[in-house]
This record gives C-alpha cells, sequence and structure tokens, in this order.
C-alpha cells in the first residue's frame, strides 16, 4: 500500500469509526496540498466501492475571517456522498460522530455541468434550484485542530448534511438573513453575504477548483455554498432549525436526550 | 439621592460632550445604584437640550443583543434621546470633530406617524402607528474614557448615542422581513459586520414597543413623527477619520456614513 493509500484508509477508518486521530502535519506523515485533495479522493473512493455514491461537493473557508484565520489564500472542497445526506425535520446520531459542529448554508442544485472556469452568470444559469442547508462538520482529528492540508486530506471536516425544501434560485441571494436556533433560541444570526460576500461567487469557486483536480460537476449536483456564521457544536437532545430568509426553513434532531 | 450629585454628574457628561474629553466612569458617585437615578441623569441633560433649543427628533434603544445584556449584566434594554442636530442624511459627510471614540452598527429606523401613549401595547398598535421603516447606521459614542461603561454610566450618558445616518427609501412594514431581513456592513467595500434582524431582541418590533411602554412609564410618550433607532442587527466596529461605511438591509436598502 502507498503512503498516500495507507494515510486515506486511516482517515476513511477514523470517520467510519466516529474515533479521532492525529494530525498528519504535526507527525510523520506531513503531505503537500495537491497529495492531500489525492488522499480525499482516495479516502472517498473507499466509501464508493462501499456502495455509497458522489453527490456534489462542499466549499469550506468561504468567510474571510476563516481564511485569515487559517492563514490560506483560497478556498477548499470536499465531497459529498448519499450516506452524508440527513433528512430534512430528520435525526442524527452524536454516535456516528467525533465532535460534531452545525453550521447555516446555502445548498445548490445543478442542471447542467459546471467545470473549470466560469463566469458568474454561466455558474447561476446551471442552477435549477436552491435551499436552505446545514452541514455536521466534525474533524476526524483530535481536539478539532488541523492544517490546511491535514483537513483537505480529511474530506474538509465534511460528515453530515440536511437540505430542505428546494425552490426556484430567487434573483439576489447576495443578502439573505440566516437565524440558526438550537431548542428554538437563536444561536447564531448571520447574512448570507457572510459566504464571499454572496453565495454564487462560492459556485464559480467551486467549479474552478474541483476541476482543477478532476472532479467534474454534473446536472444532479449538489454544492454546499459555504457556511454563513461560524459553527456550534452539537449536543444530544438538541432540536435545530435554519431559517434563510425567502428560501424557508430547515430542520434537524439529535437523537437521545439533553444532558 | 440628592438632585444635586445627579445634577453635577449630568453637568460632568454635558460638559465631556461639549469639550470632547471623556470623564471616569460615573457609575460609582450614584450611590443608589439605580437605573432610575441614572435616568434622572439623562434627564438632566434632555432637559437642558431643549432648553438650548434642540429639538427632540426621538429615540434610539440599546442593549438589544443578548450578547451586549449579558456583558453589562442586565436584562433589559436601555434608551436614549435623539436631536436633530444629531441626523445626518444617507452620504452626508459626519463630522468626526463632533465625536470621541465612535463606533457603529446598522439598525433599522422606525419612524412614527401616530402618538403611543397606552401604557400596554401590543404588535399592532406598533405596526399600526409606523409610517415607514429606513435603514440606518447609528454612530454611538461615550462620554466615559476608553468605554470602561457599565449599565448606569451608558444610561446616564444618553445611553451613549453619537450621531446617525439616515437612509432615504422609505418601506412599509409588510414590504420586508423584519425578523430574516440580512444586514451586511462593509468599511471601504470590505465586510466588517453581519447579521439579521432577529439579532434585535429577536424582532427589532419588540425593541420598539418596549421602548413606547416605557416612555408612557417615564411620562413622555412617543409621538408622531418620532424616529425610532431600534438596536443593532450586528456588531458594532470603531470609525476612524475617511472611514466611509455602507449598510445594507435587505428588503430596505442601503446607506453611507462618510467620516470627514
Amino acid at each position: 500500500m502507498s503512503r498516500l493509500d495507507a494515510i486515506a484508509e486511516r482517515l476513511d477508518s477514523a470517520a467510519a469509526k466516529a474515533s479521532a486521530m492525529a494530525q498528519l502535519s504535526t507527525g510523520a506523515d506531513a503531505i503537500t496540498l495537491d497529495e492531500a485533495y489525492e488522499i480525499q479522493a482516495r479516502s472517498i473512493a473507499r466509501r464508493l466501492s462501499r456502495g455509497e455514491s458522489l453527490v456534489g461537493i462542499k466549499m469550506g473557508f468561504t468567510s474571510r475571517a476563516k481564511m485569515v484565520q487559517m492563514g490560506v489564500a483560497d478556498l477548499i472542497w470536499g465531497r459529498l456522498t448519499d450516506a452524508m445526506m440527513l433528512e430534512d425535520g430528520g435525526e442524527a446520531s452524536m454516535e456516528d460522530y467525533v465532535h460534531p459542529r452545525i453550521e447555516p448554508e446555502i445548498a445548490f442544485r445543478l442542471s447542467r455541468p459546471l467545470s473549470g472556469n466560469v463566469s458568474l452568470p454561466e455558474a447561476i444559469s446551471a442552477v435549477e434550484a436552491v435551499a436552505p442547508a446545514m452541514e455536521l462538520i466534525d474533524s476526524r482529528y483530535r481536539d478539532f485542530k488541523f492544517s490546511l492540508e491535514d483537513v483537505v486530506a480529511d474530506n474538509c471536516s465534511s460528515s453530515g448534511f440536511v437540505i430542505g425544501a428546494w425552490s426556484k434560485p430567487p434573483a439576489d441571494i447576495a443578502n439573505l438573513g440566516m437565524v440558526m436556533r438550537f431548542d428554538g433560541r437563536p444561536v447564531e444570526i448571520g447574512s448570507s453575504a457572510g459566504i464571499l460576500g454572496n453565495p454564487w461567487r462560492s459556485l464559480v469557486a467551486a467549479a474552478r477548483l474541483a476541476g482543477r483536480y478532476g472532479f467534474h460537476l454534473a446536472p444532479g449536483h449538489i454544492v454546499l455554498a459555504g457556511a454563513a456564521t461560524a459553527a456550534q457544536p452539537l449536543k444530544a437532545g438538541l432540536h435545530v432549525s435554519l431559517e434563510a430568509e425567502g428560501l424557508g426553513r430547515v430542520d434537524l434532531k439529535v437523537k437521545g436526550e439533553a444532558a | 439621592m440628592t438632585n444635586d450629585i445627579l445634577a453635577e454628574i449630568a453637568a460632568d457628561l454635558m460638559e465631556a460632550e461639549g469639550k470632547r474629553q471623556p470623564v471616569a466612569p460615573v457609575r460609582d458617585r450614584i450611590a443608589s445604584g439605580s437605573i432610575e437615578d441614572a435616568y434622572r441623569i439623562q434627564f438632566i441633560n434632555t432637559e437642558r437640550g431643549l432648553g438650548a433649543g434642540r429639538r427632540l427628533v426621538g429615540r434610539k434603544i440599546g442593549l438589544t443583543s443578548a450578547a451586549v445584556q449579558k456583558q453589562l449584566g442586565v436584562g433589559q434594554p436601555d434608551f436614549g434621546a435623539l436631536f436633530a442636530d444629531m441626523a445626518f442624511g444617507d452620504s452626508e459627510p459626519v463630522p468626526m470633530g463632533r465625536l470621541i471614540q465612535p463606533k457603529i452598527e446598522a439598525e433599522i429606523a422606525f419612524v412614527l406617524d401616530r402618538d403611543l401613549t397606552a401604557e400596554r401595547l401590543t404588535f399592532a398598535d406598533i405596526i399600526s402607528a409606523t409610517a415607514y421603516a429606513l435603514p440606518a447606521l447609528e454612530i454611538v459614542d461615550s462620554r466615559i474614557a476608553d468605554w470602561k461603561i457599565g449599565i448606569l454610566d451608558t444610561i446616564a450618558d444618553n445611553a451613549s448615542s453619537g450621531l446617525f445616518v439616515l437612509g432615504s427609501h422609505p418601506k412599509r412594514l409588510g414590504e420586508f422581513d423584519p425578523v430574516l431581513c440580512g444586514m451586511v456592513m462593509e468599511r471601504g467595500g470590505d465586510q466588517v459586520s453581519l447579521g439579521a434582524g432577529a439579532a434585535c431582541l429577536g424582532n427589532p418590533l419588540n425593541a420598539v414597543k418596549w421602548l413606547a411602554e416605557k416612555m408612557v412609564e417615564v411620562g413622555t410618550p412617543l409621538r408622531a413623527g418620532d424616529v425610532v433607532l431600534s438596536g443593532a442587527l450586528g456588531p458594532m466596529v470603531p470609525a476612524g477619520v475617511g472611514d466611509v461605511f455602507e449598510a445594507r438591509i435587505n428588503g430596505l436598502g442601503s446607506v453611507r456614513a462618510i467620516f470627514e
């Protein structure tokens, strides 16, 4: 087994067993960014070989604050599989994750292929529907600490997502209020402007970045545009909801009783 | 508490504002430690303003976010007086020389066309009394050195009011979503604050209703024509000479403050 395959196997196993592992960057496994994307591809390939299917991609580091915090100059992306999809109004189980957090997002569904350098109007015209969404992020690294390469290899911490009802894309999604509540109380209040100033820009970046690594967005694929606010840690028994201005709402329950 | 001490504190705050020289916190001088006495100090200066010919045009509501209330250890908002000379229009230069240590935040301004004189009010009363809403930038300022304020300091100091800037495209309630409207504020084109209507007491109308009942309680009800700055929709940020801030509130349009 090659070095990259071995790391991919460890990350896949950590995700499958919901057990944390040491960072790559702080040990003997330091990798380049290109290697990190290759590990991600091989790690997800293991899931696909177990019968999962690719349904789209997620974008990360879409806020300027996050980029500055991580000391990076570009976005990152990860793969979404059908097994990561949770049902709107359904349940998530803490047992499936190491230390899950949830964040408010906007999801796009494509009706046309989108890959490489595309213009904003091209990206918009490839979208058939938009929906409010929440992503569960769950780093497989201990204490949620990682380098840029670490997190890319770990599929950008992506571990689950829930999408609300799809609607036709509104003309203007640049400044939609986003209110995420735990048990009815607001825990994050923000605007879709937190996603690169305008979530459509995230789609342009998605086509460019995924294309660079040989992933071509296809009709039916979903793109999670990135977090509009900071993420919040999940706990057993929580009822999480997101309302997005003009897009409606999406709900998720975490199994179990509140501690 | 004796009125003399309250009057003395009021005079110190007014002098600090006039000379742009902040003073030490005043809370320890309010021996009663009561919010009512802090408001008495504020009202002394409001009366002096009116006596000097200033035109009262409305009120601002402060401490409307859960985070800020927690920080100051209070469970309710506060209010301050807005005078016409504090008001600026969209893109009109704001003179930094009138301010000490300004910060800026984006809000929804409600403009009333009815008096609100009942002791207990409903959302229906507030909605019926609102002529229109405008996007607004509130420039808060403190006459207390280094913003080292407690709840008594800020109430005595006119709820840390400074100046305010109103947008120009009036919208009726019903034409925008007061809870889910997105808010983005930029400085020189860079995002500095994000939020939504829900950040203001869960719904800015809650803040207006609280204010309207409070003003009846203290004997100076809100009147037709009053401007109500309802409270921040996102974090406030410091402002400096040369800064250009633009706030956009979805459905309400935009407003700019240019500091000169």
